[in-house]
């Protein structure tokens, strides 16, 4: 079958062209070792070997405390204004993407957040293959969400695979045109094809709690928030009124949540819906691998093993998912 | 608007709190036209206790008789009154020889000479009187002492913080100097809020804004332990800021 294929040697000039078309983001290995999405300048080279990124790409589109309403006594309310020129993210993996999918649902659906849509639609997303290391679970529990981008390179021998998936990547595509070749090759299998599966089963059931795994797991959890703030699908944001000094203006702001803190389910008089940590284990599970409300039956885990990377207890919720969901495919 | 009358004062400590609050140089003009500080000892000619506060923000700790007359004394005439930072909140760096025999302090520090009061273990103080509301830190941060003020302009106090130092240097990318720098870095038990200020800069946090709420100690030690730092060793970083940790 006729491919567009792009060799590695060609890659340096393809990231070259790209940056004509917005700012150029990508995973880079700082000299700490910690690998980040953030510019690819010329002569900053992305780290395509690298499995993961501390945070996931979702602090481009939400970012870890901004403001969301400003109120003067002149103007009155007011929502944030902000440029936004195109950005393109280059190098995500299929987990990320389908995070960004699942965002999407959250945040394009029926209430649209403007500041999330506005970031969104300035957003071209380019995908690469890769494989899982011992942390992923991508190919071990299905989920619905699609692995989707504009621009996607498979990896085959030399270099890549290059496909697009909409108006914007097919646009890209041409203008890259005279980097790629157009060759016979097949189109070689990657990752994304863990993920737009449908579930059934356990998705849909009640969690027992009774098991004995939530309290173990609460016993070992620091509360540091490292799962949830790693986690590309973790959206939970705490909202705060915060006036200005001057006794008129004030913003309210949002900042990232995580449903291991105290005050998550906490409401008014310091009642809490989820008192300890076992009951808040039970509810981050059920958030990532069933969901619940308008998502029951849609899990949000995308198997990028961030959250247990980057836990300090090394904590790990697969065991217990493979227990009570089932493994459901090869590996 | 009413302005609203404040007492600022410091018991036993360093003064670098209330002097965190003389350093927002560029707010202190507009502070002026939301509040009456009418008891700021540190920062004006020297003036009475009188009438009522709607707030009191008091640094330091408790150590004589004195402190504990003019803390209750403060408290009968305020509204709200706030610990402002670790020592007024947990003890801090005051307190850090309490448990020891006293009488071989003094000796140490004042030798034969007489010191004119009597004092006391520091304390913090909701060992004397009730707290609405704390700012942690040493020092506190600038934006929630400034975040405070506005808070009271408003009517209100500041939220309790509940996350440790890990939370923001998670936000901020930063390199996890106990994980993986095998470092002995006090962010996970300890009180967030300042956005990771020392672990940004590669420096280990030294848990110098008290204990996170639901801090879950014995994890924390299992894991100090794995990385090779002993018991004692731990104990004594963390009770440089709060000496409870040791009971």
């Amino acid at each position: 079958m006729a491919a567009r294929f792009i060799s590695h040697d060609n890659l340096e000039l393809l990231l070259e062209r790209l940056r004509m078309y917005g700012n150029l983001h990508g995973p880079v290995r700082g000299d700490d070792g910690v690998v980040r999405f953030t510019a690819l300048s010329p002569g900053t080279p992305p780290d395509l070997s690298a499995v993961r990124s501390l945070l996931p790409p979702k602090k481009y589109l939400l970012h870890p405390r901004e403001t969301i309403l400003t109120y003067t006594a002149d103007a009155g309310y007011q929502l944030p204004s902000e440029e936004n020129s195109p950005l393109i993210l280059f190098g995500l993996h299929p987990c990320d993407l389908a995070g960004i999918q699942y965002l999407d649902r959250l945040f394009l659906g029926d209430d649209p957040d403007l500041l999330y849509t506005a970031r969104r639609a300035a957003l071209t997303l380019i995908g690469i293959s890769c494989t899982p290391d011992d942390f992923c679970s991508c190919h071990r529990f299905a989920t619905p969400l699609e692995a989707v981008s504009d621009l996607f390179l498979a990896s085959v021998d030399g270099g890549y695979v290059v496909t697009s998936s909409s108006p914007r990547g097919y646009e890209l595509l041409k203008g890259v045109q005279e980097l790629l070749e157009e060759r016979e090759i097949e189109s070689p299998e990657d990752s994304r094809r863990f993920f737009g599966q449908a579930v059934s089963g356990p998705a849909f059931s009640e969690l027992d709690a009774t098991l004995p795994e939530w309290q173990e797991l609460a016993n070992h959890c620091l509360g540091c928030g490292a799962c949830s703030l790693c986690c590309p699908t973790c959206a939970c944001f705490d909202v705060l009124e915060c006036g200005g000094l001057d006794g008129d203006s004030a913003v309210r702001v949002r900042r990232w949540d995580n449903c291991l803190f105290k005050s998550h389910a906490q409401v008014a008089g310091g009642m809490n819906f989820r008192k300890d940590r076992a009951e808040r284990f039970r509810y981050r599970y059920r958030h990532k691998y069933r969901g619940f409300g308008p998502l029951r039956g849609f899990p949000a885990c995308v198997g990028c093993g961030r959250c247990r990377v980057a836990c300090p207890a090394g904590l790990d919720l697969r065991p217990l998912a493979e227990r009570l969901e089932g493994a459901h495919h090869e590996q | 608007m009413k302005k609203l009358r404040l007492a600022i004062i410091g018991l036993t400590a360093c003064s670098g709190c209330q002097l965190s609050l003389l350093n927002c140089e560029e707010e202190l003009p507009g502070l002026l036209d939301l509040f009456e500080f009418h008891l700021f000892p540190m920062a004006c000619s020297p003036a009475l206790l009188e009438g009522e506060y709607d707030a009191a923000l008091v640094e330091g700790c408790v150590s004589t008789p004195h402190e504990r007359e003019l803390l209750l004394e403060l408290r009968k005439r305020s509204q709200y009154l706030i610990a402002l930072g670790t020592c007024a909140v947990w003890g801090g760096v005051a307190a850090l020889r309490n448990g020891e025999d006293r009488e071989v302090l003094r000796q140490q520090v004042y030798g034969q000479s007489r010191i004119a009061c009597e004092t006391a273990e520091p304390q913090p103080l909701r060992s004397v009187v009730r707290v609405d509301a704390v700012i942690n830190g040493c020092p506190p941060e600038k934006n929630e002492l400034l975040g405070l003020l506005a808070d009271l302009a408003r009517g209100t106090l500041p939220a309790e913080i509940d996350y440790p130092v890990c939370t923001e240097c998670r936000m901020r990318e930063n390199l996890c100097l106990l994980t993986e720098g095998d470092k002995l870095c006090l962010g996970l038990l300890t009180s967030g809020g300042c956005k990771a200020r020392c672990p940004s800069m590669a420096v280990p946090c030294e848990g110098c804004r008290g204990p996170v709420p639901e801090a879950n100690l014995a994890e924390a030690m299992e894991l100090y332990a794995q990385k090779g730092f002993d018991r004692i060793t731990v104990l004594e970083r963390l009770c440089r800021f709060y000496p409870e940790w040791k009971l």
